[in-house]
């Protein structure tokens, strides 16, 4: 229900679309802050967006769809982003998602039962400097190894 | 007007057209999926590509626009190579299951893929797996291995209903066309998507699993349901009768008319097609109390005209009445006013019509009657049919089933009860029937020939697209037949054997039908 939504929440989507010629221009900037204050664009999300900016609901969905980066579900506490592209791989990116998983107990794309991590593996995260690379919310952690790894999670914990 | 080279061939074509429209103009078809005539160009399908000098690549012809001078390739062995690919890409990902696709024999993948000739497959892979029957729409089930994303059905829903129902999901090779949640496809022109998909992706229930496209025989018509007057092809298995004949219409398709339904009909005219089969009266009887006899029309008009020669010559003319309707044709309007009000003499014409419905803003208009236009262009002045006026009558002739509609059975029947002579002219039985004396079938408009006179004046003719089976007449070879057995204006009737003869006359006599 778009009353659920908070009053800081709807000025700063009335700011963004204020920059726009078009309400429907500021879809991306708009679902951003949403996924920012939510954590995910479900479909009432999804309904309230298109609500806001006067579009249809199939519209926003095309957009969410498309864009990796929206979750479309709840993710955990820490958002797991783990690199899968080529030079990451070369380093041992492989060894070290299967180490995640097993020390996690999930897959990928699954959240652990008491809601903290979620594991996801991505395309690449732009910082093949740092290979192997994951990426903790919004947090970068490059060079890794199983001890760093452990050192990480510990410090989430 | 640019002068442009097509395969070699000089031609002048208008200012603006895209290469796939001025190659289709001069009658060299250009391959393509996507592209509809519709729709600004979108290239997402890639197959309409072609060769034009001093480029280096292959153009889309469905987006590139027509230059002075340009010289277009449309058949040479590099763009018969690339469509060879594109189609080998599509079908990559394309189940091959032909056999129980109700697109199968219309379908333009297929239709391609004879011409292009890929015949050895060089696919070793798995294919994808998706959704076989996904529900897009009230009629509509989508098959996501068939489609080839064209977007051809979501353009549709953005741009002529604005419903923006569907869209793509997701990307690359997870594309695939949906609908947001449950909120399915449901407005009065979805019955288009099935027409306009350009594969078997979108196939509709009301069509699927019933019959093969090659037994059907397809007939231009004129949707007689609304005063629009959408073009439509009738798919009918008048022509291969192959099962038994439990129904000949299967599918009623729009017609392309830039001037009245552009591409389009509305799903209460696709699917309204029962009508034509269903219901429909095919035995002309003869009613005296329980008896009833089977006679032919020949004898019928010349009982009905002799029971009318005697009431005109005890000059009992005001004595005749007339029920008329207006899904009759100009043709029979005409012929109505000139053989009964002109000729004979008789002033009480009635109209009795089916209810008007709910119209939109687009095609269907609240009218639900083909030709009310023709009737006012004709020039009959008619009137409400009121009981009391009809019971003061000796004769009626009755047109239509619609009399039944919007009066209490039993005071139609009382009314009718004090009329002498009764004979009802109907395509569908109704509760007239009891309450005649005679009772003569007609055919419906997609049965004979003529023509209406649409909404916004326009008039179009028509021919029959089925064969009309029952033992009855149409109403215009009905009015002749009269005209000739009351020796109304002997001379004038007998010229006017055909519709087309008819046309012709009211044309003459009538400054709006020229």
């Amino acid at each position: 229900m778009s009353s659920e939504y908070s009053s800081s929440l709807r000025r700063k989507i009335d700011e963004v679309v204020a920059r726009y010629p078009k309400k429907g221009a500021a879809l991306l900037p708009v679902l951003h802050l949403v996924q920012r204050e939510v954590g995910c664009i479900s479909p009432e999300e999804e309904r309230f967006v298109a609500q806001v900016l006067g579009l249809k609901p199939m519209k926003v969905r095309e957009v969410v769809t498309f864009y990796t980066m929206f979750l479309r579900r709840p993710v955990g506490k820490y958002y797991l982003q783990a690199c899968s592209n080529l030079s990451c791989s070369l380093l041992g990116a492989g060894p070290l998602l299967d180490y995640l998983q097993q020390k996690l107990g999930i897959g990928i794309g699954e959240t652990t039962a008491d809601g903290r991590f979620t594991l996801s593996t991505v395309e690449c995260l732009g910082a093949c400097e740092q290979a192997p690379c994951l990426m903790v919310n919004f947090d970068y952690h490059g060079q890794l190894d199983r001890e760093k790894i452990d050192r990480i999670l510990e410090s989430l914990e | 007007m640019p002068k442009i080279f097509i395969d070699d061939r000089a031609v002048e074509v208008a200012e603006g057209l895209t290469l796939l429209q001025a190659a289709e103009s001069v009658g060299i078809p250009i391959p393509h999926f996507c592209y509809h005539p519709a729709f600004p160009p979108e290239g997402s399908c890639r197959m309409c590509l072609v060769e034009i000098e001093g480029l280096p690549k292959l153009e889309l012809a469905c987006s590139t626009v027509v230059k002075e001078g340009l010289r277009v390739r449309t058949m040479s062995p590099k763009v018969v190579e690339a469509r060879k690919s594109v189609l080998e890409f599509l079908l990559a990902e394309h189940p091959l299951d032909c056999p129980i696709c109700d697109k199968a024999g219309e379908c333009k993948l297929q239709d391609y893929f004879e011409e292009y000739g890929l015949f050895k497959s060089q696919f070793k892979e798995a294919k994808e797996k998706r959704e076989k029957k996904f529900k897009l729409g009230r009629n509509l089930i989508l098959d996501r291995e068939r489609c080839i994303l064209c977007t051809r059905c979501v353009r549709f829903l953005n741009e002529i209903t604005k419903t923006e129902d569907a869209g793509i999901l997701n990307r690359g090779i997870h594309s695939e066309v949906g609908i947001f949640e449950s909120e399915f496809i449901d407005n009065n022109y979805s019955g288009n998507l099935a027409q306009i998909c350009p594969v078997g992706a979108i196939t509709d229930t009301d069509f699927r699993f019933k019959t093969r496209v090659w037994f059907l025989e397809s007939r231009e018509s004129i949707c007689p349901l609304c005063s629009r007057g959408c073009n439509i092809i009738m798919d009918s298995h008048a022509g291969y009768p192959r099962t038994l004949p439990t129904r000949r219409v299967y599918r009623v398709r729009a017609r392309q008319n830039l001037d009245v339904n552009f591409h389009w009909i509305c799903d209460y005219g696709r699917y309204g097609y029962a009508y034509l089969d269903e219901g429909r009266e095919d035995r002309l009887v003869w009613k005296k109390g329980d008896r009833e006899t089977r006679l032919s029309w020949d004898k019928a008009a010349q009982i009905l005209s002799e029971k009318i020669r005697s009431l005109v010559h005890l000059r009992k003319n005001s004595r005749i009445g007339i029920v008329l309707h207006t899904n009759l044709t100009n043709e029979e309007l005409f012929l109505a006013d000139r053989v009964f009000r002109k000729g004979l003499g008789v002033e009480k014409l009635f109209l009795a019509d089916p209810p008007p419905g709910k119209g939109d803003e687009f095609l269907l208009t609240a009218d639900r009657t083909a030709n009310r236009r023709g009737l006012q262009e004709v020039g009959l002045p008619v009137q409400a049919p009121d009981l009391k006026a009809l019971s003061g009558l000796d004769l009626l002739l009755i047109f239509g089933h619609y009399l039944a509609a919007g009066t209490s059975p039993s005071d139609l029947k009382n009314a009718l009860e004090k009329v002498e002579t009764k004979a009802l002219f109907a395509s569908h039985k109704s509760g007239l029937d009891g309450l005649v004396d005679f009772v003569i079938p007609v055919p419906v408009i997609a049965e004979k020939n003529g023509s209406l006179t649409n909404i916004d004046g326009r008039v179009q003719p028509f021919v029959a697209g089925l064969s009309f089976a029952g033992d009855g007449i149409a109403e215009w070879r009905a009015l002749l037949d009269l005209a000739r057995e009351l020796k109304v204006e002997h001379k004038y009737f007998s010229r006017l054997a055909s519709p087309e003869a008819i046309y012709r006359a009211l044309r003459k006599e009538i400054p709006f039908f020229k």
